[in-house]
């Protein structure tokens, strides 16, 4: 077994410029996979965590059912309890707690119904992006009883401005009216209209007075430390409150649940990029195979003298189904290596896409994309041109069994 | 053949008809005897739900079949918040913020003040007798008094949510009972009225319910403390500056 | 004289030229068939995004994108349709819209829609609803109280053919406007946000409960061809604007939008697209070209002999230079042709029927995808594939023509 390895071996760098050159084609397509593929699940990263930033987090807290219908009564009845169980637990970057109520908002001039948000301004801060939204004005203060921000669209609609007061008619908890008025004291832009038209935030404080809420709230956002510790997260505070009693009946959804739209949306890219991906594959085992097919027809005298000193066909197939084998791999290996460290070196630096800056910077998107090295993005692709280059270096070894021994040795 | 099926079909149309007629009659007097003549009163609602309570104790004034004004005077906090109902438009008050506010689509299938009695319930109390058709289906004897069982079902472009309405009404006009069907005549809410007592010069219920069938602890109940039927009242009363300024 | 020997260099070997060209065909082709198969992906999203409703072109009143309440409509209708005539022409369609949002309601459940007031006939034709009616039937223009919702409507409302439907909204009077309808027909979109958010009624009955007389909320036009650079469209609208300039009482009261305008995502996300295809192809000529590359020196070594005899006879390395790039030129031309003709079969067996996509329906349901796709090849790309591989092809046979002209005629003679 070992002699046909080291022959293999031996035979490969008998000719080292073609070797080197196959070599180099499986390699820069390894590179080329294991890139690519971080690149794009490095770009679904990030759409993800932009996604989540600007409004539902990696997780959430809430009231079973809240998440079907958003009930004024589905509350978190106790914040501070949920507060001290998320310290506890790592993996967690960064919380808040939130309340929500529909209600109508009028100006002096209109009338609109709309969702008001009341939100801890300080935590809210670290978990999304609306404080870097604001184009005008300015954002909340852990003070502010009074004070809204309105989507720039609501601002028109409504035709209002900064300073101008508002006033909110909705239902508080327990049923009864909540009423209050507002100053407007900051306007964002999101990007997205649905937030931008039918959203406004107050602080959480004031809202609670304004609703009647008491202390309770109706979620509390969590942004995990990495997308990867989602689910581990997810499992940890189930865990605690499942032990913690049937009373306070908690779900904790996640983003995946939240915004379902977003995982197929990025489903569908992943099959459009591995129909890429596959085309290159194909592309790449074809001009080994070629490589191979030449190879093969040019060492046919030399097979010749091996049939004719005794060697047996299959022998010789082993022997050069080993020799692609050998060259396949350290192509592979190569591939894994240059295309992790090209990774690497982007994970750490990022790319910037030109013409893309500027839009990204005005929607929170980080302008820089980063690739993530993972085992799976820095194998999948290798693992597959070794199984195709593989198989495509089946069919010429093959056609060494048909050789004749003397019509081979006579070929120049 | 055919005029023997048509000799009945004559002769059964009328009983149908008499039966459709005489329903819409009693339906007719019955909720002009509630809401026929203008009446002020003064009414605790309870709004009970699984795990919690709220009662509050407000004023009222209707006229006919289509005004009214409801006010809270209890509890403090939401002292002076006031609803109208005047011609088509529905307007709510607040005297925190000091506006007043016109009902918008989007909040007539909100539940009034969180009850169990729709914005729309309360600004299209005249539905039952503009966009059903009424047939007697039963008369009962209880206690010595008559008892109607109406079946009110809507009409072809009415835009009304029900499916089906079923009344019960005293031989003396009062409403007992009013059930809310869907359109697989599914029960959703029922209404009961109880406790009739003089008031003035009227045998008039004393205490409603409005109780979700599915949800037996979900329910507002209604118990006037005291009503006065008047021939009418002013105009004055149903506008929106009463409605912020109500004299208590 | 170079052109002559080379072509009879190709075919001296036919078995060489083969494996060289099928690297090449196989490249070129791929190269095709992937811009077919993008393109056809593009195309199909931008129809689909397009036959939402949104169409070609829209008009509305010039605050109604920003404020869409029945106040802002569109009023000179008699004097907009004939200005839609004249500069249209035959092969443009355009329907009428009512569009407002509305509160609806049955005995259990409540919730906020979009009401979409239509022409029958003539909706049909401009977008998706026409042929999306899976259950009972669609609307037809003497309609009285007949509504279309999506199937998962139907099913958040617990709710089935036959049954009411309760409307509110806000009429031109600013009164609470509200109608009955009952539900004719279900509607099955590519999405179910789409099939929740739109209920369709005949246009009349729309603008009656709100009081709208004449006025309507939109004008979506169809132009016959889809241009995904968007181009053509901008152009028409373009001269809608000066024709319609005309006829407004106050000043531009009408706004005219093309898909671009309305779906902006869209129209990055396709000139990205086209952007990406192209690095692609360089990736693939890259791959490509490995062997391209140790083919061709497999073949020059092979002909050793023959260049040293060459050298020998007094030819100089240039001219062996020359030689070699002429026959690898040949090699790539004959199979960039061969691949390119390659690809325009490989889509035409593909194009009669679509591919098939439904496996991943559920992921294709959020772009609005559709279950089929259908290749297209851009003349565009045949071009720029075929350039590339050329240009680079060229490029990279250098190496193995320099190491030709380089074999001495003692090597060649020693060879063996």
């Amino acid at each position: 077994m070992s002699v046909e390895l080291k022959m293999a071996w031996r035979n490969i760098w008998r000719n080292s410029r073609r070797t080197l050159l196959t070599i180099a084609a499986i390699a820069f397509a390894s590179m080329l996979l294991v890139f690519m593929l971080s690149f794009q699940l490095g770009c679904y990263e990030t759409m993800i965590n932009t996604s989540v930033k600007i409004s539902t987090g990696h997780l959430q807290v809430q009231a079973k059912g809240y998440l079907e219908d958003k009930k004024m009564r589905l509350v978190i009845k106790d914040p501070d309890q949920v507060a001290s169980v998320l310290e506890t637990i790592d993996g967690i970057d960064s919380y808040t707690f939130r309340a929500n109520g529909f209600s109508l908002v009028s100006s002096d001039k209109r009338t609109y119904g709309v969702v008001v948000t009341g939100i801890d301004p300080e935590r809210e801060a670290a978990v999304s992006t609306i404080k870097s939204l604001i184009r005008k004005g300015r954002y909340l203060n852990a003070d502010d009883t009074y004070a809204v921000l309105i989507g720039e669209h609501l601002s028109r609609n409504l035709k209002v401005d900064i300073d101008d007061e508002l006033t909110i008619l909705g239902q508080g908890r327990d049923g009864s009216i909540a009423a209050a008025v507002l100053t407007v004291t900051g306007i964002f832009d999101s990007g997205l209209d649905e937030f931008d038209r039918n959203i406004i935030l107050m602080g959480l404080a004031g809202f609670q007075e304004v609703f009647s809420m008491g202390k309770s709230v109706h979620e509390a956002i969590i942004m995990a430390d990495s997308l990867r510790d989602v689910a581990m997260v997810k499992q940890e505070i189930q865990n605690h409150f499942s032990t913690a009693g049937d009373d306070t009946k908690l779900a904790v959804p996640d983003w995946m649940e939240i915004m379902p739209g977003l995982l197929q949306g990025i489903q569908m890219d992943l099959f459009s990029g591995i129909m890429m991906y596959i085309i290159l594959i194909v592309v790449v085992a074809f001009s080994i195979f070629n490589t191979f097919l030449m190879a093969i027809f040019e060492r046919t005298r030399e097979f010749g003298v091996m049939m004719a000193i005794g060697t047996t066909p299959s022998r010789i197939t082993k022997l050069v189904m080993f020799e692609s084998i050998c060259m396949t791999l350290v192509g592979i290996l190569l591939g894994i290596l240059g295309g992790s460290l090209i990774t690497l070196y982007f994970q750490k630096y990022g790319i910037s896409i030109a013409g893309t800056e500027d839009i990204f910077k005005e929607y929170g998107i980080p302008d820089r994309l980063y690739p993530r090295l993972s085992l799976i993005s820095s194998t999948a692709g290798p693992l597959v041109v070794f199984l195709i280059t593989f198989v495509s270096s089946v069919f010429p070894a093959l056609k060494i069994r048909k050789l004749k021994p003397v019509d081979a040795m006579k070929t120049v | 053949m055919k005029k023997v099926v048509l000799i009945i079909v004559i002769l059964f149309l009328p009983f149908n008809l008499q039966a459709q007629t005489e329903a819409e009659t009693i339906v007719k007097n019955a909720f002009d005897y509630w809401r026929g003549q203008a009446s002020v009163s003064t009414a605790v609602m309870t709004i009970h739900r699984h795990d919690w309570e709220r009662r509050m104790t407000l004023k009222a004034w209707t006229r006919g079949e289509s005004d009214s004004l409801f006010v809270i005077i209890e509890p403090a906090k939401d002292k002076g918040n006031g609803t109208l109902k005047a011609g088509k438009g529905m307007w709510m008050y607040n005297p925190k913020v000091n506006r007043v506010i016109k009902l918008p689509p989007s909040m007539m299938s909100q539940g009034w003040q969180g009850s169990d009695f729709s914005n729309n319930d309360l600004a299209k109390t005249d539905s039952l007798i503009r966009d059903y058709v009424h047939t007697l289906e039963e008369i009962r004897q209880d206690q010595g008094k008559k008892l109607y069982q109406i079946k009110s079902l809507p009409k072809p472009d009415a835009p009304v949510i029900w499916g089906m309405i079923k009344l019960t009404i005293r031989g003396d006009n009062i409403l007992l009972k009013e059930e809310f069907f869907d359109e697989d005549f599914k029960s959703v809410k029922v209404m009961t009225a109880w406790d009739i007592q003089m008031t003035g010069n009227k045998l008039f219920p004393m205490k409603w319910k409005m109780q979700k069938t599915d949800a037996q602890d979900e329910y507002t109940q209604f118990v006037y403390e005291e009503i006065e039927f008047k021939k009418s009242l002013s105009n004055r009363i149903f506008t929106r500056t009463n409605l912020k300024n109500p004299g208590l | 004289m170079y052109v002559i020997l080379a072509w009879r260099n190709i075919w001296r070997n036919p078995r060489r030229t083969f494996v060289i060209l099928m690297a090449v065909i196989i490249g070129v082709w791929s190269m095709i068939f992937l811009g077919a198969l993008m393109r056809g992906m593009e195309r199909e999203m931008l129809k689909n995004a397009i036959s939402t409703l949104t169409g070609s072109i829209q008009i509305h009143h010039r605050d109604y994108l920003d404020d869409p309440v029945v106040n802002n409509s569109l009023d000179n209708i008699g004097r907009l349709d004939t200005a839609l005539d004249k500069i249209l022409g035959q092969d443009s369609l355009w329907a009428k819209r009512v569009r407002v949002n509305a509160v609806v309601s049955n005995a259990r459940h409540s919730g906020g829609v979009t009401l979409v007031g239509i022409e029958p006939e003539k909706e049909k034709a401009v977008s998706f609803i026409g042929k999306a009616v899976t259950q009972g039937r669609y609307l037809v223009k003497e309609d009285k109280n007949k509504i279309l919702v999506g199937r998962a409507f139907l099913k958040k409302f617990n709710t089935k053919i036959g049954n009411k439907l309760i409307f509110m909204s806000q009429g031109t009077d600013n009164e609470i406007a509200s109608k009955a309808f009952r539900i004719v027909g279900v509607f099955r979109a590519e999405s179910e946000a789409v099939e929740k958010r739109f209920a369709f009624v005949p246009l009349p009955q729309a603008a009656g409960m709100l009081k709208m007389g004449n006025s309507i909320s939109e004008i979506s036009i169809l132009l016959p061809e889809l241009d995904i650079s968007g181009k053509k469209e901008a152009l028409v609208a373009k001269k809608l604007v000066a024709a319609l300039d005309d006829i407004t009482i106050d000043d531009k009261t009408i706004t005219v939008e093309t898909w671009q305008d309305l779906l902006p995502m869209m129209k990055a996300y396709l000139e990205m697209s086209g952007f990406f295809l192209y690095i692609w192809y360089f990736v693939v000529f890259v791959a490509m070209g490995f062997g391209i590359v140790n083919t061709t020196l497999m073949a020059i070594f092979e002909r050793m002999r023959e260049f040293g005899l060459m050298k020998a006879l007094g030819m100089r390395p240039v001219q062996i230079i020359i030689g070699v790039i002429t026959e690898s030129f040949f090699l790539l031309v004959l199979g960039i042709s061969l691949g390119t003709g390659f690809g325009f079969l490989s889509v035409a067996a593909i194009a009669r029927n679509g591919i098939d996509l439904s496996a991943l329906a559920a992921g294709a349901e959020m772009w609005g995808i559709p279950r089929k796709l259908y290749p297209e090849i851009w003349a565009q790309d045949v071009v720029v594939a075929g350039l590339v591989v050329l240009v680079l092809g060229i490029f990279v046979s250098l190496y193995p023509a320099v190491k030709a002209a380089r074999f001495t005629p003692t090597q060649a003679m020693t060879k063996n």
